[in-house]
C-alpha cells in the first residue's frame, strides 16, 4: 500500500511591525498562504496543496510556523511562500514575509531543527546585545530555563516510513 | 508526395523535422462563442488564452511562453505554440475556460502535433499540421 507521505514546512514570520505578532493565528496564516498559492499557482495549485493542508504549530512570540501538506505538492507550497506579503486580521493588515527554515518529513525532524535553530538564534541575540542591561536580561532568562518532564504524546506525530 | 483524398490531386508537401523537435508543441484550437456577439480580435484572443492559464495555473501559468501563430477572427480558430513542458498546463487551462467577457464560451482542441511544417519560402501557405488531408477545404 502506498504510504501517505506528508511534508512539514517550518517557516518564520518576519515583520518590521511588532503588531504583526497578534496576527499570527492559524486561521490568518492559513488564509494568507492559501491566497498566495492561488495567486502563484491558480485553482489547480490551490486544490493540490489544500489536500492535507493545515497549520500544525504556531509560536507568536518567535514567529515560528509549521505547515503541513502532501509530499506531492510541497514544492507548490514552498514556491508560493515568498509571495505572502501581509497578514490580515480583524480588518487590520500588517506587512510581513515568510522565511522558510526547514522542510522535513515528520514533525520530529522539524522539532529537532527548531531546537537547534533557536539555540543559535539565542546565542546570536546575546552577541548582538547593544547594552549591558539587555545582555544581563537575556543571560538571566537563559539560565532560568528549565526542562520539565512531560507525558509523551502518542498519536500526535506522523512518521514517514520512507516507502513509496 | 502526400496522401491524396478522394477526387483530389496528390498534395505535394515537404516534411522538415527539426532536430530539437520536442522543444515546442502545437495546438490547433477553435473558440466557440454560441451567443453570436462581437468576436475577439487577435490581441483579445491572446489575452483570453493567458487569462485561462492564469485562472487555472496562476501567475506561473500566465507566464508560460505561448504564441498565437495564426488567428482567424471569422472562424475563431488559431494555431497555438507552447513550450513542450507547458502543454498540459495550456491544454487543461483551455479546457476549463468557460467565459469570455461574461459570455459562455468553450475551447475545442482540434489538432495537436509535435512539429510544425514551417511556411518556407517556396510554399506560401500553411499545410495541415499533421498531414490530415480531410481538414483541407477548397475555396
Amino acid at each position: 500500500h502506498a504510504a501517505l507521505s506528508r511534508r512539514y514546512v517550518l517557516c518564520e514570520v518576519i515583520s518590521e511591525d511588532p503588531r504583526c505578532r497578534q496576527c499570527i493565528e492559524d486561521r490568518v496564516l492559513g488564509l494568507a498562504v492559501r491566497d498566495a498559492i492561488t495567486r502563484v499557482h491558480g485553482d489547480y495549485g490551490l486544490a493540490c496543496c489544500s489536500i492535507s493542508f493545515t497549520v500544525k504549530y504556531l509560536n507568536a512570540y518567535t514567529g515560528t510556523v509549521l505547515l503541513r501538506c502532501r509530499k506531492d505538492s510541497y514544492r507548490l507550497l514552498c514556491s508560493a511562500l515568498p509571495f505572502v506579503r501581509h497578514l490580515e486580521s480583524r480588518g487590520q493588515r500588517y506587512p510581513c514575509s515568510l522565511n522558510t527554515l526547514h522542510v522535513g518529513g515528520t514533525i520530529r525532524t522539524c522539532q529537532k531543527f527548531l531546537i537547534q535553530y533557536n539555540r543559535t538564534q539565542l546565542l546570536r541575540l546575546l552577541q548582538n546585545c547593544t547594552n549591558e542591561e539587555e545582555r544581563q536580561c537575556i543571560q538571566k532568562s537563559l539560565l532560568s530555563c528549565s526542562l520539565t518532564e512531560e507525558q509523551s504524546e502518542s498519536g500526535d506525530e506522523e512518521d514517514d516510513d520512507g516507502t513509496e | 508526395r502526400g496522401p491524396a483524398g478522394p477526387g483530389m490531386a496528390a498534395a505535394a508537401f515537404e516534411r522538415r523535422v527539426l532536430r530539437s523537435a520536442a522543444e515546442h508543441h502545437y495546438l490547433r484550437v477553435r473558440l466557440e462563442l454560441p451567443d453570436g456577439g462581437a468576436r475577439p480580435n487577435a490581441a483579445q484572443f491572446k489575452q483570453l488564452v493567458v487569462t485561462a492559464l492564469r485562472e487555472l495555473h496562476g501567475e506561473v501559468g500566465a507566464a508560460l511562453p505561448v504564441d498565437v501563430l495564426t488567428y482567424e477572427e471569422k472562424t475563431l480558430s488559431a494555431i497555438l505554440r507552447v513550450i513542450s513542458s507547458g502543454l498540459v498546463k495550456l491544454w487543461s487551462a483551455l479546457t476549463l475556460l468557460g467565459f469570455y467577457q461574461n459570455r459562455r464560451c468553450a475551447f475545442r482542441v482540434l489538432q495537436f502535433c509535435l512539429f510544425f511544417l514551417s511556411p518556407n519560402q517556396t510554399s506560401p501557405f500553411l499545410l495541415a499540421l499533421s498531414g490530415n488531408s480531410r481538414e483541407l477545404v477548397l475555396d
